[in-house]
Parts: C-alpha cells; sequence; structure tokens
C-alpha cells in the first residue's frame, strides 16, 4: 500500500479548502451564502401611504358613496351630503385597482398612538412604538430603506430608494433610523417636492456653474487634496445621506431638469385637472417623474391631504377623491414606465383611521368632523397589493380582519427578494403571502 | 490504517511545523533603522478643527464668503427649508454653492487676480475660507497646481474648497 495522495483527491481537497476559506467571511447569520435576490416576486415596489389617517367607513365601506372609483370596484355615487363639496375631477371607466389586486378589506393599525408619525414609522419600520414620537426623532428601528440597501444582494445605491413626503416636519426623518449598524449609510434619497420644486428652489438651485469633465477631474483633485490635510468627513457631521461622486451628477441633473420644468409651468397642472389639483397630486406627480428618470426599486410616497378631517369633512372626503385620482395615476404611469411596466408591485394602505365619534366642527355642508384619537375605529385600515397576473393574486377580497401595518415591511422585502436575509427577531410582523400567486 | 488517514496525519505535521516555523520568523525583533531625516510627524488633524457648521451657520458663511455681504434672515430661511426638503445634504450644499458662485454679484477674485500673485492668492483663500494660514506644504501645493495648469480658475478653487470637508467645520 503506497503512502501518497491521488492528484485528482489531493486537487479536489484543495480547491475545496480554498472555497471554503474565500466564502466563509461572506456567509449571513441566517447561514446563506449571500443574500437571495433570485427570489423575487417582482423587481420593483412601490408603497403609497395614503396617509392623513382615512376611516374605513369613508373608504372601503363608501358609507358616502364610492370616492375612490380608481382604487375601489363598486359604483356607488356621491352622496348629496357631501356633493356639493367636490371639485371636478375628469370621469374614470377604466379598470380600478382593486381588479388586478389582493384587497386587505380589514387591515389593522393594532398597536401604538394613532398620531402620524407614529403610523408612518410603523409602515416604514414594521414596528410598531408604543408612545408618542418626539417630532424629528429618526426611528429607533432600521427602515425599509435600510434594510433594502443593507441586506439585498447585490447591494444597490440610493438612486434605486426613494422616500417622497408631503410635507416637512418630522417626514424628512424618515429615510434612516439611529439603529446601529444601519444609519444614513443605508438610507434613501428623501425629497419633499413643494418646498424643492418652489420658486425658492428656482432662484437657488437651477443656475449652476456647470464645469467641463476636464475642469470636474481637477476640482475633484484640489478636493482631494484638502480633504486628505483634513481628519474629519463630512458625513460625520450632519450629511444625511450620500449618493457619491458618481450618482450625485444624474441626482443634480434630475433637480435642475424639474425646476425648470416647473419654471415652464408643469408642475401646475400636469394631469389636466385644473384648479383640482392639490398638494398629494403634486407629490405623487413628482414620484412619478423619479420613478420615470430613475426606475428605482423601492419608492415611497405619501398623502395627507385627508388630515383637514379634523376641521371639514367635506374636504376631507373631495382629498380622499383627489388621492384616489393621484393613485390611479401613479399606477398608469408605472404601467408605461419601461422597466417598471409589469414588473412592480403596488401597496397601498393609510397610516391609520380616524374616530368613529366626530368632533364640535361641523364644516358648511353640515357634516361633522372627525379626529383620530387611538379609539377602535381609528385602528380600523385597508391595505391593497397591486401588480401583474402572475404575481399576485387577482381581484381577490380578503374580508376577516387579516394584515397589520408591521406587516408591510415583511411584504416589501419579501418581494424584493431580501426577507430571510435580514438578522431573525429584527421584524414582527408577517409576509402577507395571501397576496402572491 | 488506510492510505487516506495516513496521509491526513502527514500533512497534519507538515502544516504544524510549517507553521512553527513562520511563527518563529516572525517574531525575530525588527531592526530600528535611523536615516539621515528629522523625525517630522506628519499625521493629520494639526487643524484643530473639531465643531460640524450647523446648516444655518454653513448657509450664512457660504453666502457671505461668496458675496462679501450677510445673507437676510428670509433668504436665510428659505435656503435652510430647502435644506430639509433634500436628504442628500453634501448633493444640495454642492448645487448650492455652484448656483452662489455662478450668479453675477458673487464677489470671487477674477483669475488675473489669482494670476498676478499666486502665493498671496492661495494666502488669502485658505483665510477667508477656512479661517487659518496653509502649512508649508498645503501653500507650495495649491501654488504649483495653480501655476501647473492654466486652465485652472479662481472659481475652481473656491468651488473645490467650498465643497471639501474642512469646510463644513470650524
Amino acid at each position: 500500500m503506497s503512502n501518497y495522495i491521488p492528484r485528482r483527491s489531493f486537487l479536489k481537497r484543495t480547491a475545496m479548502a480554498t472555497a471554503a476559506t474565500i466564502a466563509a467571511p461572506y456567509i449571513l447569520p441566517s447561514g446563506r451564502l449571500f443574500a437571495s435576490s433570485g427570489n423575487r416576486i417582482a423587481n420593483h415596489v412601490v408603497f403609497c401611504l395614503f396617509a392623513g389617517g382615512i376611516r374605513n367607513i369613508e373608504s372601503v365601506d363608501m358609507q358616502r358613496g364610492n370616492l375612490m372609483p380608481r382604487t375601489l370596484s363598486g359604483a356607488g355615487s356621491v352622496a348629496p351630503s357631501i356633493a356639493p363639496g367636490m371639485d371636478p375631477l375628469p370621469n374614470f371607466s377604466g379598470q380600478s385597482l382593486q381588479s388586478q389586486a389582493t384587497f386587505f378589506r380589514e387591515f389593522r393599525y393594532a398597536q401604538g398612538p394613532t398620531g402620524h408619525f407614529n403610523g408612518h414609522s410603523t409602515a416604514l419600520t414594521g414596528s410598531y412604538t408604543l408612545q408618542d414620537l418626539s417630532i424629528k426623532e429618526a426611528p429607533k428601528m432600521p427602515t425599509i430603506f435600510e434594510y433594502y440597501r443593507k441586506h439585498n444582494s447585490p447591494s444597490q445605491t440610493a438612486l434605486n430608494s426613494w422616500w417622497i413626503s408631503n410635507s416637512l416636519g418630522p417626514y424628512p426623518s424618515l429615510n434612516y433610523s439611529t439603529y446601529p449598524g444601519y444609519g444614513a449609510l443605508y438610507g434613501a434619497n428623501y425629497a419633499q417636492p413643494l418646498t424643492l420644486i418652489s420658486d425658492d428652489g428656482l432662484n437657488a438651485l437651477s443656475n449652476p456653474q456647470l464645469f467641463t469633465n476636464t475642469e470636474i477631474s481637477k476640482v475633484n483633485s484640489l478636493r482631494n487634496f484638502f480633504n486628505d490635510s483634513f481628519s474629519k468627513s463630512s458625513q460625520n457631521g450632519n450629511a444625511g445621506i450620500d449618493n457619491g461622486l458618481i450618482d450625485r451628477d444624474p441626482v443634480q441633473a434630475f433637480l435642475r431638469q424639474e425646476l425648470i420644468n416647473a419654471s415652464n409651468g408643469v408642475y401646475a397642472d400636469p394631469w389636466g385637472v385644473g384648479t383640482s389639483m392639490n398638494a398629494d397630486m403634486f407629490n405623487v406627480y413628482f414620484t412619478e417623474r423619479v420613478i420615470q428618470t430613475f426606475q428605482p426599486e423601492l419608492t415611497v410616497v405619501n398623502m395627507q391631504g385627508v388630515d383637514i378631517c379634523h376641521s371639514n369633512f367635506t374636504e376631507y372626503c373631495n382629498s380622499l377623491r383627489k388621492a384616489d385620482f393621484a393613485v390611479g395615476h401613479l399606477w398608469e404611469t408605472i404601467q408605461n414606465t419601461p422597466g417598471m411596466a409589469n414588473d412592480t408591485i403596488l401597496i397601498v394602505a393609510p397610516e391609520h383611521g380616524r374616530n368613529l365619534t366626530p368632533n364640535t366642527i361641523i364644516d358648511q355642508y353640515g357634516n361633522a368632523a372627525i379626529d383620530h384619537t387611538s379609539d377602535a375605529t381609528s385602528r380600523e385600515i385597508f391595505c391593497m397589493v397591486v401588480g401583474p397576473s402572475g404575481k399576485v393574486q387577482q381581484n381577490q377580497v380578503i374580508t376577516n380582519v387579516t394584515g397589520e401595518s408591521i406587516d408591510i415591511v415583511p411584504t416589501i422585502s419579501h418581494i424584493l427578494g431580501f426577507h430571510d436575509a435580514i438578522p431573525g427577531g429584527m421584524l414582527s410582523g408577517r409576509v402577507l403571502n395571501e397576496a402572491f400567486v | 490504517m488506510s492510505t487516506l488517514e495516513l496521509n491526513d496525519e502527514w500533512m497534519k505535521k507538515l502544516l504544524f511545523i510549517a507553521f512553527l516555523l513562520l511563527t518563529l520568523n516572525a517574531c525575530q525583533k525588527e531592526k530600528d533603522y535611523i536615516f539621515e531625516v528629522d523625525p517630522i510627524d506628519v499625521q493629520k488633524d494639526q487643524i484643530g478643527k473639531g465643531i460640524p457648521k450647523s446648516t444655518v451657520e454653513f448657509l450664512s458663511i457660504a453666502y457671505s464668503d461668496i458675496f462679501g455681504s450677510s445673507i437676510t434672515q428670509n433668504d436665510l430661511n428659505r435656503l435652510s427649508l430647502l435644506y430639509l426638503a433634500f436628504g442628500d445634504k453634501k448633493l444640495l450644499e454642492d448645487l448650492l454653492i455652484k448656483n452662489m458662485i455662478n450668479r453675477p454679484e458673487s464677489q470671487l477674485p477674477t483669475n488675473a487676480v489669482m494670476r498676478a500673485d499666486v502665493a498671496a492668492f492661495v494666502k488669502a483663500t485658505y483665510l477667508k475660507l477656512y479661517n487659518r494660514e496653509p502649512n508649508e506644504l498645503e501653500a507650495y501645493t495649491l501654488k504649483k497646481n495653480i501655476d501647473d495648469n492654466a486652465d485652472m480658475t479662481s472659481v475652481m478653487v473656491y468651488y473645490a474648497m467650498m465643497t471639501s470637508d474642512e469646510y463644513r467645520y470650524y
């Protein structure tokens, strides 16, 4: 018996040992090698927070008629009690989103105060917060943007991840958290178009000094020299997320183009709705421009016009119709955008509802206003998962109480194929598997 | 004992001996070579700036450095709101500064002034934008950069410095 290893066996063992040595550092906590992006249901998700506080009574129950014909199937005409306060909108005779969706009719915002920031934070982190959040405080748990950018494989830049909010206040804080190991490095591109795409934006941002490529190269070289003499990065300050030098140019070019478009009147009435155009529509139109320009994999946009309900119920209903129009238009734009059409899943859900009992403010049409102070009705919301047949169960209505706000983040991560890469214990919600084929 | 097991034993012994030899060799004391150069500490952070400028500070200082006058409270409020409305602050600062230096009322030194006395321009620009004099290496390098590049403009120097990390601190 000889004491040598056969050459083939030696080579095989060496190759296996080398492969194991190289692969070991990349094995994820879940035990898998790299995150799987091969199991994606779709390559794009748009999450539209139908926010501001919407009661199921006015939305899915249609107590004042079908105020959301682009979203919900049903022919109920607008009730006479609110009809005089409705602004004109183009008629709609197409296919409702519901017919292309799985509709969770009795979704729940189950815990925590029914505050707008709490509701948004829950929807974007997949974690309830049981106390009122301080304004402008970044969430403590990672946002969906951070989960996506940290755990999706291959990793993506912020160009693929956008958070677009209707107003400022606390909402800019929602693009990344303070959770250790996550944070600004994995945050989304954040924009608040109503402030950005304005006369002030036009004056301050639309006419920059333009440099040639050679000049830029020399400027970068000079800047590197200055930075090399200084030990702190401005990222250590309050620089927020960083697109980096390569992605900075297309984002700046996009902002400039939108400002020029706005100065040419494009943003005044891009959808031909005349004076019915409101802030929610403006916000969604900017989102459409982001989608058309960058085809992001993950986009979150909110609308909040319905919050007028604290003082004017009829205008709340009017805003609900406009938000519905905006969501319908958004879906049309997605389907007309190469790269996004038939490969996008749209999720629509309010952040919370409103109380059963109205307050004492009566509007000019005799309707009583409604607040949201965490009663049982204010926790009742809906959720719709819209997508192509073959990916999403079409025209499916789930009528029993199913699903919670904290399920949206796991569901998005499931659609984009990185759910299993998120460390165990960070998400308490579940994937809304009922929605998928 | 099979051939495979015997070979494993030998492989283990060989690896252990190789490891031992490498370790012992690596533990030899390194010789200290002293060359004929004075020891100089070239570590960073000799500048002593540690506090990042707030948004309002950054905007008002940048405005003042470019236009030579103070920004009005109204303009400062407007710019601060714009600043809040976009997440990538460095990108927005970059765009703001490129817009400011492109405005006709900007008070940046002309190329003629810069070329007339590059050393003086370098010193004055460091003092104005970084609030300190350049050290010898910085003064030499920036001057050489300007001298060697006929197409380097004062605007390019200002833009590079105002978008550098140090400009974000005081």
